[in-house]
């Protein structure tokens, strides 16, 4: 018998066209299967429907069927599902439902009238598995981010599900909560034979594990297959798949360690990057300086967030802001900002800022994408229809701009945060977490936004967990550690060396990015 | 258990010595409990704001007083004054402002701070699940949607927050106060409302009421809305003037709600986790905590005239040291280590591969 099986499937949400249309494919017991897909293409939809959270809570026309361990979600309510697929949604803070760690976990075994004792061992089985027995009386709200993600998994696994269904699991967290993540998932699988349907955008650590993969595009879902041959085309393929490709790898890697294997085996011959490329390899050189921050202790609450931080921003450059959840990037870019009074120390410069909140949502209001970004400009007393257009076009989100930005994907409303404030004018952007739910295309299209800002003598500041994005587009580099700067410098220096430092610098120092390889290698072509 | 002891002990010695210095001890004793005691979290953090409204709800209570009291013989001071209409009452506000009236006001005002400082300091070291656990089964589903209703709150105060940040942030600091209610209040109502359908879907996936109403429920339910029906009548019976219906009435309503409750007491498969049980300890700080307003009671038979204050002749209140050291025995919980739920993160100074390597 399958675990799950999405029978001719076909859904459309109230008053909208289909997101699934005739999805037909089954889950194997004890596999990992791997959803990719663009932002909006129906992967969280398609997640949904394994528990019967689509149709019974979303409402709209369901037609098709999915059978999850012999239940049918049309007669079944999610609640009837409990026992046997458990759902984490995107947003793992909105789903806890009891302030305390431990009981949080136990919530779903007292709703299906597990007996006591049995409950007690479940949930001791619950922290072990997830490596949380530590923080058991914690408030979720005290929690990183990945132990965050890993207590909102242990809720729904409490219950000893035979299948886990998880939404983006890593798309708020830093390498390593990521890796604790799903290393967790891995071990669950490997241990408990939970079957395990997993949508990402961070491929590089998730197609590995993956058994089987299925790409949606359009609410269309191909047929399963090996996550290799399923990436080998796919535009959001993990970076050193990409990198495989370009050189004609053959099979194109999944992981770094295959692509190391495959460098050694192929090597790049007299071919070296081109160390004046600027943003990409060389350090930039700075222009006017448009914002400059001394000395910067910022306190929230009572704990320190910053100390000592000196920072300056001049044209031309995009800086990117690493380091691990909780660091203190947030709080750097808000100070920079102004948003944030310091304690001690002083921002100044002759720069405008805007600043893009990590969440879209505090600054969604409008009823369509394209009033959201204009409003921007009504705000500042202008009328400018070709610079919205612009920024809708840049950020390739034109074609959405009749449609309400709250009914879009996180990614999209991410693209359309920084379209409303991008269009404003302001010199210097501030972007936190910009790449957050993005899928490839987007990331493409906001990268090259973000190098013509700066190449218009505008200046980019990015907060981000995404070394390949720091990277593709960051002329600087600081990393920022317990609210301290620990290390500054042009992003090749400081990427170098470390141990998440982007895939291609692993596999063939010292590039940086596949563009890296490219640029070098059709330079070696010319006669 | 215990913390619902402590509270209503606390209260009911607020009520037995209302004079404004016993009154300033209790209200001591709550802010040392939840220093020792508070969990931390956002309704720890809501103890000085909700102190903060009853005072000010005392003050307003102080000058409305002020304003419609009038016939004493210490007057401070004359305001102009209007008398209402015969509809809306015909009393005098404004006019001579008396010191008895504005004394009386502010020492009952004080009561009524003290009383919501003790259910205050309650919300901040209980924890609102593990009340709802103990509650009898019939609450529970209730009881946990109120609390996470309530969980809504620190969310949307924070969510105010961040959407004001946000609206600031997006013209470069610019101020553009025209719109701004619909800016603000549009993104904190969707993404409360975004939350609200996350968390109900949580609760869907993880087995939320699960199982449907069954027989015995039913039947509950229908004698529950009886009773409530029959309360009702007594009501009625009772602004009539007809004591006997009403008393009749009011019985079979209250015995009506209590056999609902047990039967859907009785009915729920649910088990509690880890059910907190009194123990030794728990009983020994009930017992010193109820003995407060037991000898504070003791001292008021005996006739202790410093309990309360009186204004007419006005003087300054006194103490005696009795009724402090009964008052002083809600510290009881003191006694005790704090409740180990932590809400705070420790501070773990370590930094991760990427950050050592780069550096």
């Amino acid at each position: 018998m399958s675990a799950i099986e999405f029978r001719q499937v076909s859904f459309a949400y109230p008053d909208a066209d289909l997101a699934l249309r005739d999805v037909d494919f089954e889950v194997a017991p004890g596999e990992i299967l791997l959803v990719v897909g663009s932002s909006g293409s129906g992967k969280s939809t398609l997640l949904r429907c394994a528990n019967g959270l689509v149709p019974h809570s979303s409402g709209g026309r369901f037609a098709g069927d999915v059978v999850a361990f012999g239940r049918s979600t049309r007669s079944h309510h999610p609640r009837e599902l409990a026992d046997v697929v458990g759902f984490v949604g995107q947003d793992p803070e909105a789903q806890f439902v009891v302030d305390q760690v431990e009981h949080d976990v136990a919530f779903v075994l007292e709703n299906l009238g597990v007996p006591e004792q049995a409950m007690r061992r479940r949930v001791e089985e619950t922290l072990d598995a997830l490596g949380i027995a530590h923080l058991r009386d914690r408030s979720p709200a005290t929690l990183s981010g990945g132990e965050r993600q890993r207590a909102a998994i242990a809720g729904a696994l409490a219950a000893a599900p035979s299948a886990l269904v998880l939404d983006e699991p890593t798309s708020q967290l830093d390498p390593q909560g990521a890796d604790d993540v799903l290393a967790a998932v891995s071990r669950l699988n490997a241990d408990l034979g939970t079957t395990v349907v997993i949508a990402e955008h961070r491929l590089e650590r998730a197609a590995p594990l993956a058994d089987r993969a299925v790409l949606v595009n359009g609410g269309r879902a191909t047929p399963p297959a090996s996550p290799r041959t399923m990436l080998t085309g796919y535009a959001g393929a993990p970076t050193v798949t990409r990198l495989g490709r370009l050189l004609g790898w053959d099979p194109a890697p999944l992981t770094v360690r295959e692509a190391r294997d495959a460098a050694i085996k192929h090597p790049l011959l007299g071919v070296a990057p081109d160390e004046s490329a600027p943003g990409e390899s060389a350090p930039a050189v700075r222009g006017d300086l448009l914002v400059r921050a001394v000395n910067l202790e910022v306190m929230l609450g009572a704990q320190r967030a910053l100390t000592n931080a000196t920072v300056d921003i001049g044209q031309g450059e995009v800086v990117a802001l690493l380091g691990r959840n909780g660091a203190g990037k947030t709080t750097l870019l808000r100070a920079l900002a102004r948003l944030v009074e310091p304690s001690r120390g002083k921002v100044d410069g002759s720069g405008t800022v805007a600043y893009v909140p990590q969440d879209p949502g505090s600054l969604l209001f409008a009823p369509t994408v394209r009033r959201e970004v204009a409003e921007t400009l009504r705000l500042l007393g202008r009328r400018d229809d070709a610079a919205v257009e612009a920024w809708l076009e840049r950020l390739g989100i034109a074609h959405l701009a009749d449609r309400h930005p709250r009914s879009l994907a996180g990614g999209e409303r991410q693209r359309i945060a920084i379209a409303a404030v991008a269009v404003g004018g302001a010199e210097v952007l501030m972007l936190d977490e910009p790449t957050r739910g993005m899928d490839a295309a987007s990331r493409n299209a906001l990268e090259r936004a973000v190098k013509e800002h700066a190449a218009a003598g505008g200046a980019v500041v990015l907060a981000t967990h995404d070394i390949e994005l720091a990277a593709q587009c960051a002329t600087r580099v600081i990393v920022l550690g317990d609210g301290e700067v620990i290390v500054e410098g042009p992003a090749r220096a400081v990427l170098a060396g470390s141990l998440y430092a982007p895939q291609v610098l692993r596999v063939l120092p010292p590039f940086l990015t596949v563009t890296d390889v490219e640029i070098a290698l059709a330079r070696t072509q010319q006669p | 258990m215990t913390w619902l002891c402590w509270a209503l002990a606390g209260t009911t010695a607020i009520q037995l010595a209302p004079n404004p210095l016993y009154v300033l001890v209790v209200i001591g004793v709550a802010w040392v409990v939840v220093s020792a005691h508070g969990l931390g979290g956002p309704f720890a953090r809501a103890f000085p704001w909700l102190v903060a409204m009853a005072t000010a709800f005392g003050i307003l209570r102080v000058v409305l007083t002020a304003l419609t009291t009038h016939g004493g013989s210490d007057v401070l001071f004359t305001t102009p004054s209007f008398t209402l209409p015969e509809v809306l009452g015909g009393f005098t506000v404004g006019g001579t402002i008396e010191t008895q009236a504005v004394v009386y006001a502010a020492s009952e005002g004080l009561v009524i701070v003290g009383i919501v400082a003790v259910f205050a300091a309650f919300n901040a070291v209980v924890s609102h699940y593990e009340l709802v656990q103990t509650a009898p089964r019939a609450f529970h589903e209730l009881g946990l949607v109120v609390v996470v209703a309530l969980a809504f709150v620190p969310s949307i105060i924070t969510s105010i927050h961040d959407v004001g940040e946000a609206d600031r942030a997006r013209t470069g600091g610019r101020i553009v106060r025209r719109g701004r209610l619909l800016r603000r209040m549009v993104p904190v109502l969707e993404s409360g409302l975004e939350r609200a359908i996350t968390l109900s879907e949580s609760l869907d996936s993880r087995g939320f009421a699960h199982r449907g109403p069954s027989a015995r429920e039913r039947g509950a339910g229908w004698c529950g809305a009886l009773a409530l029906l029959s309360l009702g009548g007594a009501f009625v019976a009772l602004v009539a003037s007809e004591g006997a219906v009403a008393l009749t009435f009011g019985v079979v309503g209250a015995i009506g709600l209590c056999v609902a409750v047990v039967l859907v007491s009785g009915a729920s498969t649910r088990v509690r986790y880890r059910r907190r049980r009194l123990t030794a300890a728990d009983f020994a700080c009930i017992a010193v905590a109820v003995a407060a307003p037991v000898l504070v009671g003791v001292v008021s038979l005996v006739g202790d005239a410093t309990l309360r204050w009186p204004v007419d002749p006005l003087l300054w209140p006194t103490v005696h040291v009795l009724p402090v050291v009964a008052l002083l025995a809600l510290l009881a919980p003191c006694a005790r280590q704090p409740a180990t739920v932590a809400t705070t993160a420790p501070k773990i100074r370590q930094a991760t591969p990427a950050t050592v390597d780069a550096a």
